[in-house]
């Protein structure tokens, strides 16, 4: 455990003393909050064609913007998961890449640590940093809480909110989980984040590849999306059955890199 | 008691041969220089010995634990400095120093004695605030010989540790090895002759990874009747074979 957390400690201090970061993270608010402020400009208009023809004819498509939480937040929070998916391979490419790059992988190998606990304390450190980048996007909810204003009372559902909120922190740790992995097959950072982002893509759009093939693909396909399994949760629906999904990806890919390090010692 | 024991040792890649049927030991205490020209094994052999590489076959014991089936009680004992100092460039010396020291095993009240301790003894206590990228190659180099001594390992495998370092720092670092004998058992790997005769009392010579001596320098010496120098053994034996 002591050996975990001292390793975690490493990175998440590499991570903070280089520009890394700072860089991720303003990336990730420069951003979303781009699509907040779009998000805004699309509530108002509902809300102005609403007041003149009323919610009735305008269909069930402006449904959700009737208040704040499913018209602004849900949507953002969809939409920071794909920008989550763009910025995570940038966070772990490093992982075990610049490790075999600079030799440090040596000495990690050759001091009294297990595998699975360097594993661990990489997947923490990196867990930390994405959920510090994904941290900073709690300011628009919170925005939206000070300013905003709703029939019922409070601006904000945020029961929803925060569930949502919770799902996007899971779906960051799966990307940083797959991004290890791949990470610890190369010794290359720049291929790396590419190999990362493209198993990360083709997954998160596997609903849309297998829409035209026969079944099961098709079931299967939409089943194991992350598209499809990450939107419940971003709208606030506790489904247990895409957390454990989740969870099984992130198990899944620590086990992998595990026994990749391990390889190192039979080869 | 032999600390180290190497018996049979053979190392392939793919299909060439690194280190072929190497078979030696070290008693406790010992200093054992590895001398050998670029590209005759000694660097894969220090990678077996420390768990970093998987021996083809042959069999490696470290203090009566196989590297192989007993990785982790091999390495409590290694204290190792590869070829290219495995350091972090965006850490602080300290920093570096300390997360080695922690995942060596030294418990937290102890660290900063600890750093102290090797700080002192490889001359870096001036730099330890200072970011190890802006470091010069020489302290670079004894930032790599104090992560090997952190916990104090029984062994302690260095390969070219006086490497990139100025006469003075050479000299200092021959003064800190000669310091260890008796109560570590340390392999030197290194190719400055003179350096061998100055901090070891055991040579070991590999040619293309197989064992052409392996004896006293005393006895090395004398083997061909007339008092031969270091220098002249290995040329001989190395152009031999």
């Amino acid at each position: 455990m002591r050996n975990t957390l001292a390793i975690a400690k490493k990175e998440l201090s590499i991570y903070f003393t280089t520009p890394w970061a700072y860089v991720v993270f303003t990336a990730m608010l420069a951003i979303s909050s781009f699509f907040f402020v779009a998000l805004l400009q699309d509530f108002r208009q509902a809300h102005a064609l609403a007041r003149a023809y009323g919610w009735e004819r305008l269909g069930p498509d402006y449904g959700a913007f009737k208040n704040l939480t499913d018209g602004v937040v849900v949507n953002l929070w969809n939409t920071i998961a794909v920008i989550t998916l763009f910025v995570a391979p940038f966070l772990t490419m490093r992982l075990f890449a610049e490790e075999r790059r600079n030799r440090t992988l040596e000495l990690l190998l050759t001091l009294p640590v297990r595998p699975r606990e360097i594993v661990l304390g990489k997947f923490l450190g990196g867990v930390g940093i994405s959920s510090a980048a994904l941290g900073v996007t709690i300011i628009y909810p919170i925005t939206l809480a000070l300013f905003g204003a709703s029939e019922s009372g409070q601006a904000l559902e945020w029961s929803t909110v925060l569930l949502g909120y919770a799902g996007l922190l899971l779906w960051g740790a799966t990307c940083i989980s797959i991004g290890m992995f791949v990470s610890a097959l190369t010794q290359s950072q720049m291929l790396a984040a590419i190999l990362t982002f493209a198993v990360a893509l083709v997954w998160w759009l596997l609903q849309g590849v297998v829409v035209s093939a026969e079944e099961p693909w098709r079931s299967i396909g939409t089943h194991l999306a992350f598209s499809a399994e990450l939107s419940p949760l971003l709208r606030g629906v506790l489904d247990l059955k895409s957390v454990v999904f989740f969870l099984s990806v992130i198990l899944f890919a620590l086990l992998l890199t595990d026994r990749a390090v391990e390889a190192q010692r039979w080869t | 008691m032999a600390m180290i024991e190497v018996s049979h040792l053979t190392k392939r890649y793919r299909d060439r041969i690194a280190v072929d049927d190497l078979s030696f030991s070290v008693a406790k205490g010992e200093i054992l220089g590895f001398l050998g020209p670029n590209g005759a094994g000694k660097t894969t052999t220090m990678r077996v010995l420390t768990g970093f590489l998987p021996a083809s076959s042959g069999l490696v014991k470290v203090a009566g634990h196989d590297v192989f089936e007993e990785p982790l009680a091999v390495k409590r004992q290694i204290g190792y400095l590869p070829e290219t100092p495995p350091l972090y460039p965006e850490m602080s010396v300290r920093g570096y120093l300390r997360f080695v020291a922690t995942l060596r095993g030294v418990p937290r009240g102890q660290l900063a004695a600890e750093l102290d301790r090797v700080g002192h003894a490889t001359g870096t206590t001036e730099v330890m605030g200072r970011v190890i990228q802006n470091l010069s190659k020489g302290y670079r180099q004894r930032v790599g010989i104090a992560q090997a001594l952190l916990g104090s390992p029984a062994v302690l495998i260095l390969d070219e540790p006086t490497e990139g370092l100025d006469p003075i720092q050479r000299a200092e670092v021959r003064q800190l090895i000669r310091g260890l004998a008796g109560q570590h058992t340390v392999i030197l790997s290194t190719h400055i002759l003179p350096e061998v005769v100055m901090t070891c009392e055991k040579v070991l010579i590999l040619h293309q990874g197989r064992l052409v001596a392996f004896d006293t320098l005393a006895a090395l010496g004398k083997a061909e009747g007339s008092a031969e120098s270091l220098e002249e053994t290995f040329l001989r034996l190395t152009r031999a074979a």
